[in-house]
């Protein structure tokens, strides 16, 4: 859980670090929707290299990055692997025969049983799942004796299908790393704040901006806590008996139920105490507040700002030509 | 043979800070039967890390622990019921909500002995006994936990792991957020259940009144080492006790000051009230 950096602030000074919030969200929604603009492979490779080039300006470890990538890693192989197979388009790049036998079932087990077994004593689990894969495809083509269980089918890869998997899983990353840099480089209530600023304006049309960045601000901050919290009580249960890696499945059904009453009677404890202490150093919700740190747009922000509208123009002209 | 630590440390890793290291190179051992052990030091110390260690429900980030003749190292084994160890080694959390969740008590407290393969029947007798080994009558058995106050609250949360009879019992700070004769009774009881079973109890606590009092063996943790491993006596005699951020109980700060001022020459080691005012008027007649 501690290796997911999706939605983590790392403190430290960079220039993305002395930007203003505002600039920040602005700025990667501009580049976003150029991002959905772009047409090309070409172009998409040239926006991956503008998003490693924004990381290394940042100086922000593009290691940590994609580090902080391998929870999404499975989302990614997923997208590939359903537009190849489903998208039909274009010429066939591979045309496969496959056979589905008895042997087939046979060699399907076994392949099945060494992967569990290697994986038991090896960590690469991703490779691992790879070579399975490709064994799996193996077999369905080269094992064509014994009786067919099902017909005979043919499988194809197609020339569109291939380019647009590629193009999805650029565009998720180049997304994904984007979003990665806001909040990697701003503190959630900078955030927030940054936020309720940007959507001040829509309070003409009723849409409260102020309680809706405290909402965002407070369940942020209760993620961490709840998370404790639940770590405590997954412990205090264990030492009564309810280990959840050991057990049959109808013990650990009633087991949750142990974990999810506590969960719940806590948070309903925390956010009480929370509404107290609030109301004691008188909030009033509604009221207008003061801030501490009052956000201010410096030349940075300017630049900024001017750099991702470019990018923006120069997508729309890409488009239109 | 009870528990035993080799050597054991264990870290905390946080994305931020890095490694935390919450109790380093602990040697340690507890035997199963007869003891009464006091486990003392300030907040942030490695108490709770220490008490966790004792039924496997963390891991030594180095060294190795044996419990119950099952070796506990850095990596979860396939081969050791964890749950055995549970059941042998009972851990009362600080905060009873923690574990407090069915909507009545009884059924709490035989959520336990139920996860160990214990008749629904068998599991109610349990659940009555260890009610009433804690201090609380057969009326309690159909009410809702969370309608119990703090102390009550606290009591079935024991009773629900002494339902499950453990060997050796370790309680983090039963007595916190109870009233100076609440303390005292639920003392008196861990002192009962320790004489009559036989049980090992480890308890945490801050007070020093009820270490000195109750306990003969109390083991210091400072800044995640073990400072101390011995009689409290000789704790209070032979240590100065505030470089481990530790006070010293309260008849012998009484005493010690009246030493002073009035120029008296007391024994100032006296565990209770009683046996400090006697004390107090021997010298004074005098």
């Amino acid at each position: 859980m501690k290796s997911i950096i999706i939605g983590q602030y790392i403190p430290g000074k960079g220039l993305f670090y002395r930007l203003d919030p505002r600039t920040k969200i602005i700025a990667v929604l501009l580049i976003m929707i150029s991002v959905f603009l772009l047409e090309t492979i070409e172009q998409l490779l040239i926006g991956l290299a503008t998003a490693i080039v924004l990381l290394l300006i940042g100086k922000i470890s593009i290691l940590k990055v994609i580090k902080g990538l391998k929870p999404i890693m499975i989302l990614l192989i997923f997208t590939f692997i359903f537009q190849i197979i489903l998208n039909r388009e274009g010429e066939a790049i591979v045309s496969q025969q496959m056979y589905f036998t008895v042997y087939t079932l046979l060699f399907l087990i076994l392949a099945f049983i060494v992967w569990r077994l290697i994986a038991k004593l090896i960590r690469y689990r991703f490779t691992l799942f790879f070579l399975f894969a490709a064994g799996v495809f193996l077999i369905l083509s080269y094992v064509d004796f014994g009786a067919n269980i099902a017909n005979p089918f043919t499988f194809n890869i197609y020339r569109a299908g291939l380019e647009m998997s590629f193009f999805v899983v650029v565009r998720l990353l180049i997304i994904i790393t984007l979003s990665t840099v806001l909040t990697l480089t701003t503190k959630p209530t900078d955030l927030t704040q940054g936020l309720e600023k940007l959507m001040h304006p829509m309070k003409k049309i009723g849409f409260d901006s102020e309680s809706f960045a405290l909402i965002i601000s407070i369940s942020l901050r209760y993620i961490p806590t709840i998370f404790d919290e639940a770590n405590k009580i997954m412990l205090a249960q264990a030492s009564r008996g309810a280990d959840f890696s050991e057990g049959k499945l109808k013990d650990k059904l009633r087991q949750v139920i142990s974990l999810l009453v506590p969960m719940f009677i806590i948070a309903f404890m925390r956010s009480e105490e929370l509404a107290n202490a609030m109301e004691s150093r008188n909030f009033v919700p509604g009221e207008k507040r003061t801030r501490i740190n009052e956000l201010y747009f410096s030349h940075g922000d300017i630049i900024a700002t001017i750099f991702s509208f470019l990018i923006l123009a120069l997508a729309i002209v890409l488009k239109v030509i | 043979m009870g528990i035993r630590f080799n050597e054991v440390s264990y870290g905390y890793s946080s994305f931020a800070q890095g490694l935390y290291t919450a109790i380093k190179d602990i040697n340690l051992e507890i035997t199963e039967k007869n003891e009464f052990i006091a486990l003392v030091g300030h907040t942030g110390s490695g108490k709770s890390t220490l008490a966790k260690h004792m039924n496997a429900l963390i891991f030594p980030t180095s060294g190795t622990l044996e419990i119950f003749g099952h070796t506990i190292t850095n990596k979860r084994n396939k081969k050791i019921k964890y749950n055995d160890i549970r059941k042998k080694v009972g851990l009362v959390f600080q905060f009873p909500e923690y574990q407090l969740f069915e909507e009545t008590v009884e059924k709490d407290i035989m959520f336990g002995p139920m996860n160990f393969q214990i008749t629904k029947e068998e599991a109610k007798k349990l659940a009555k006994q260890s009610l009433k080994l804690v201090g609380l009558d057969d009326s309690y058995l159909s009410r809702n936990p969370y309608n119990l106050s703090g102390g009550e609250k606290k009591r079935v949360s024991i009773a629900g792991i002494l339902a499950m009879d453990p060997d050796i019992l370790v309680l983090d700070e039963p007595t916190s957020g109870l009233d100076p004769a609440g303390k005292r009774i639920l003392m008196d009881l861990f002192k009962n259940i320790n004489e009559t079973t036989g049980k090992t109890i480890i308890i945490i606590t801050h007070d020093m009144d009820l270490v000195y009092q109750y306990f003969n063996r109390v083991l210091v943790m400072n800044d995640g080492h073990l400072m101390f491993d011995g009689k409290t006596e000789a704790l209070f005699q032979k240590e100065d006790v505030t470089d481990y951020h530790l006070d010293y109980p309260n008849t012998i700060k009484v005493l010690k000051y009246l030493n002073q001022e009035l120029n008296l020459n007391m024994n100032v080691f006296q565990k209770t009230t009683a046996e400090a005012l006697a004390e107090i008027k021997r010298a004074v007649k005098l």
